[in-house]
């Protein structure tokens, strides 16, 4: 840490809490739990799912805090984090563990009280599953860290289904599993053209301890069954054509993606588009994915 | 108030703190009266059985 995140003076500015929350995670959270309750069988009082809403995105700024809280050192090493306010000294550590655990409370309470208990419970779980679980003991220790760490953030879609029936089955079980085989592909093609970041840092990720090739081969092979368990709502007759078609074209485009990233030997960041491409397409992939199979799920039901 | 100690600050530190915990006192306000709205929200629908 540098001597003026220690000799921190001012009080932070509102903005640094909100930075703190990683708006940009939320939003992706937020939109596919928003996914999972609109294609949810039953029927959900527009108050109570906005609560539900409200609360998973709360459950995500916790983890966000709780994550910057625990990693400040690492995020300081990073070129991409060094500007997160408590690397840059605009915040002590204490201010973002309180305003962590009073989020990741505020959250789960009024989830179990104003929603249900089941989902609540699944909130409690995946913020943990991240902050701690994740944070703490995956992500400095294993190569496989973002592999059983993106459990944490394939929970929102399968939080927002149990918040409207207060049960979980199949398809959510289903979309959990495309979110957790879209996570390594996603983020190995980030880790491939960041390793000089993340090796500065400290964080075993795949390419820094197993080499590029390895990661490549890792990039193709999880694309196939994540392209698989996409077109599952559609093989078990959960939706109609409209996500069927989007979930085929998506996954050749996502193939043929992951393929090139598999062809290409570059070890210089700036000759890793193919991975660029792979990274920026993947984030398009799971919008689209879901929102369209939210869109098919309400006109079918 | 004036009893608790404080480092001495210069006059633009003082307004720049002042300023920030004005701004953050209004976020607050703003994130109270929504929720303030919220639960009141969530109590007719919960009383109301609509649930």
């Amino acid at each position: 840490m540098t001597t003026a995140t220690r000799d921190i003076i001012l009080p932070a500015e509102w903005r640094d809490f909100w930075a703190l929350t990683k708006p940009r995670v939320m939003s992706l959270v937020v939109f596919t739990a928003l996914c999972g309750l609109l294609a949810a069988p039953g029927h959900i009082h527009p108050v109570i799912g906005f609560t539900a809403i409200l609360c998973l995105a709360v459950g995500a700024g916790a983890c966000g805090a709780l994550n910057q809280y625990f990693e400040a050192d690492i995020d300081a090493k990073m070129a991409r984090t060094s500007g997160r306010p408590l690397p840059a000294g605009r915040m002590n550590r204490q201010s973002a563990l309180h305003f962590g655990i009073a989020l990741a409370a505020f959250a789960v309470g009024i989830m179990g009280v104003a929603v249900n208990w089941l989902s609540a419970g699944l909130l409690a779980f995946s913020i943990f599953f991240y902050a701690i679980v994740y944070t703490i003991w995956l992500k400095p220790n294993t190569p496989q860290n973002i592999v059983i760490g993106g459990a944490a953030g394939a929970f929102p879609p399968m939080i927002g289904w149990a918040a409207v029936t207060g049960d979980v089955t199949l398809l959510p079980v289903i979309l959990f599993a495309i979110i957790f085989l879209w996570t390594p592909p996603h983020f190995w093609a980030l880790a491939l053209f960041m390793k000089t970041d993340y090796g500065a840092a400290g964080i075993p990720m795949l390419p820094n301890v197993k080499g590029q090739k390895v990661t490549r081969n890792q990039i193709f092979g999880y694309s196939f069954p994540m392209a698989a368990t996409a077109m599952l709502p559609f093989a078990l007759a959960e939706t109609g054509w409209v996500y069927g078609l989007a979930a085929i074209v998506l996954n050749i485009v996502f193939l043929a993606l992951a393929f090139r990233v598999w062809r290409n030997d570059a070890t210089d960041a700036a000759a890793m588009k193919p991975e660029k491409q792979l990274f920026a397409f993947s984030i398009l992939y799971l919008f689209l994915l879901f929102a369209l199979f939210a869109l098919d799920r309400m006109l079918i039901l | 108030m004036t009893a608790r100690e404080e480092p001495a600050y210069t006059v633009e530190q003082t307004q720049i703190i002042r300023k920030r915990q004005a701004a953050r006192a209004r976020v607050m306000g703003v994130a109270l009266v929504g929720l303030c709205i919220l639960f009141f929200l969530i109590t007719i629908v919960k009383v109301g059985g609509a649930n």
